[in-house]
């Protein structure tokens, strides 16, 4: 789950496989790397929906720095 | 100028008497009250005695053209500013326009000023009201009221800069309402405090707006939240400057100011009002409910979609196994089939042949029986043919037509070199012979 996506491209790139998925446009060869993929996607949106990387620390510190001046 | 007294020729007062003298004077060209209108840019309340000592101004483009203290007593204040809340929803405050019955006041010692007796809430109404469009048009000139409505706020978003005070009974709701989510959506907020209500939330506010632009990439958006204040001390949020910094600020900024009167200008070009700090924390909840929920069909979709292919695609297997088992079947005993009727179609095939060639043979057989027996027939024919030819080439037969043959000496004669005169010779005729002497002998000379 290190891959760098926004919410925004891992929900955008779910909603594709969903629907390729849905109509039936997918190979039973393609099936199982697709399904690995849309795993890890809800893995990163859920990750994203329950946790944020925002530090505090490096906020204040940003803050003084910029105030000093 | 009674209290004079006379030193080196000169008339002197005492500063008192000139001061009493004043005051006489203007206490009885000014004995009733009267109402004023003025801008009061300071109140200058003093809590421990509870008066309040006004400076008051009148400005003309810009600049005070008229300027004088006042008094308030305390009594008067507190009556007054409780009428001011209930109409305004306003204390009373620097920088506000008030329309004041008063009496003019000069002390000795502290010289002129105003007493104010009352003020009038609905004139100051009027004018705040007036502040109010005029900040509203100002902003629609300026192409900015509908500005920080127009960002776009992120698909989720999670990352808020919270204007409030740390506090606050509204802060509080918010933290509850987010931290406590059933859905264990998580949100990273980060306070700049900040005055959010009365003279000096403007001021205030402008600078919790400017630390946040400082560190904006660390956030999505800015939420204002009072809360637990009353409603009195909002007409900060129609200041213009105020509502210029937040129509312009760069992050979409969210208002719950928690209150039941009219919208101030702030909360109507915020990029979205909230009308609690409770609801603002509850709508959050529903924008990350609203990705959240795809989230949750995608996974159920992709299991029972996926589930649903596979099987379709082993049923489509089996079909095919089966349909292989039945294609192959069919196709050993057509072939089976084939055989067996080549096969039996060689026998016939081979007995047809063999008939065939014996009615052949059969025909060739009568024709050659048939063509013996014509030719033996024709021979016979020809054979009698020859006979009778044969019968009438017989000497008798040529003899007893007048021919006759001769002989000599048992020789048949057929030239007249093999005799001689005088010899015998002896005729055959049909039914006899003669015997004669040669006497002449003439051969013929007319051919050889």
């Amino acid at each position: 789950m290190s891959e760098k996506i926004t919410y925004t491209d891992a929900f955008d790139e779910l909603q594709t496989i969903v629907a390729e998925i849905e109509t039936g446009e997918i190979t039973v060869d393609i099936l199982s790397t697709k399904v690995r993929r849309a795993t890890k996607l809800i893995g990163i949106c859920q990750k994203k929906l329950s946790t944020t990387e925002e530090n505090v620390n490096t906020i204040l510190k940003e803050l003084e720095e910029k105030e000093k001046f | 100028m009674t209290m004079s007294e006379q030193i080196n020729d000169r008339k002197v007062f005492s500063l008192l008497d000139v001061m009493q003298s004043i005051q006489k004077t203007l206490a009885g060209r000014y004995s009733t009250a009267f109402w004023v209108k003025a801008e009061m840019i300071r109140l200058n309340h003093y809590p421990h005695s509870g008066h309040c000592y006004p400076d008051l101004v009148e400005k003309k483009d810009g600049k005070v053209v008229a300027q004088i203290r006042s008094n308030l007593w305390r009594q008067d204040y507190r009556r007054i500013n409780a009428l001011f809340q209930k109409t305004l929803k306003e204390s009373l405050k620097d920088g506000i326009k008030i329309l004041f019955l008063a009496k003019i006041n000069f002390d000795p010692q502290y010289g002129l000023s105003l007493h104010m007796l009352d003020i009038d809430p609905a004139f100051t109404l009027g004018d705040l009201e007036r502040e109010k469009q005029k900040t509203i048009e100002q902003l629609q000139s300026e192409q900015l009221f509908n500005k920080n409505k127009s960002l776009s706020l992120p698909l989720l978003p999670h990352r808020i800069a919270v204007i409030s005070v740390e506090t606050s009974k509204g802060y509080a709701d918010f933290r509850k309402v987010i931290d406590q989510n059933e859905y264990g959506y998580g949100y990273f907020y980060f306070l700049f405090p900040a005055l959010l209500q009365g003279d000096q939330a403007v001021p205030s506010l402008l600078r919790a707006l400017e630390r946040i632009r400082l560190v904006q990439d660390h956030f999505d958006m800015v939420a204002v939240i009072r809360g637990g204040g009353g409603d009195i001390g909002l007409a900060c949020y129609n200041d213009y400057d105020l509502c210029k910094a937040i129509a312009s600020f760069s992050l979409p900024v969210i208002t719950g100011i928690g209150h039941a009167t009219n919208e101030t200008v702030a909360e109507l070009i915020a990029h979205q009002n909230c009308i609690t700090p409770t609801k603002m924390a509850e709508w959050l909840l529903q924008r990350t409910h609203r990705v959240a929920l795809p989230v949750r069909r995608a996974r159920q979709q992709i299991v029972s979609k996926s589930q649903y292919i596979i099987n379709e695609k082993k049923e489509r297997f089996r079909e095919q196994i089966k349909y292989f088992k039945s294609v192959t079947l069919n196709s050993l005993s057509f072939h089976a089939n084939l055989l067996a009727r080549l096969q039996s179609g060689l026998g016939q095939q081979t007995l047809f042949l063999l008939r065939q060639n014996q009615q052949t043979l059969h025909q060739k057989e009568k024709e050659l029986d048939k063509n013996s027996a014509v030719f033996i027939a024709k021979t016979q024919t020809t054979l009698h043919t020859a006979s009778q030819q044969v019968k009438l080439m017989d000497p008798i037969n040529v003899l007893k037509r007048g021919y006759s043959i001769t002989y000599a000496k048992n020789k048949v004669i057929t030239s007249t070199a093999q005799l001689k005169k005088e010899e015998d010779i002896t005729t055959v005729l049909a039914d006899g012979m003669i015997t004669s002497i040669i006497t002449n002998l003439q051969k013929n000379t007319s051919n050889e």
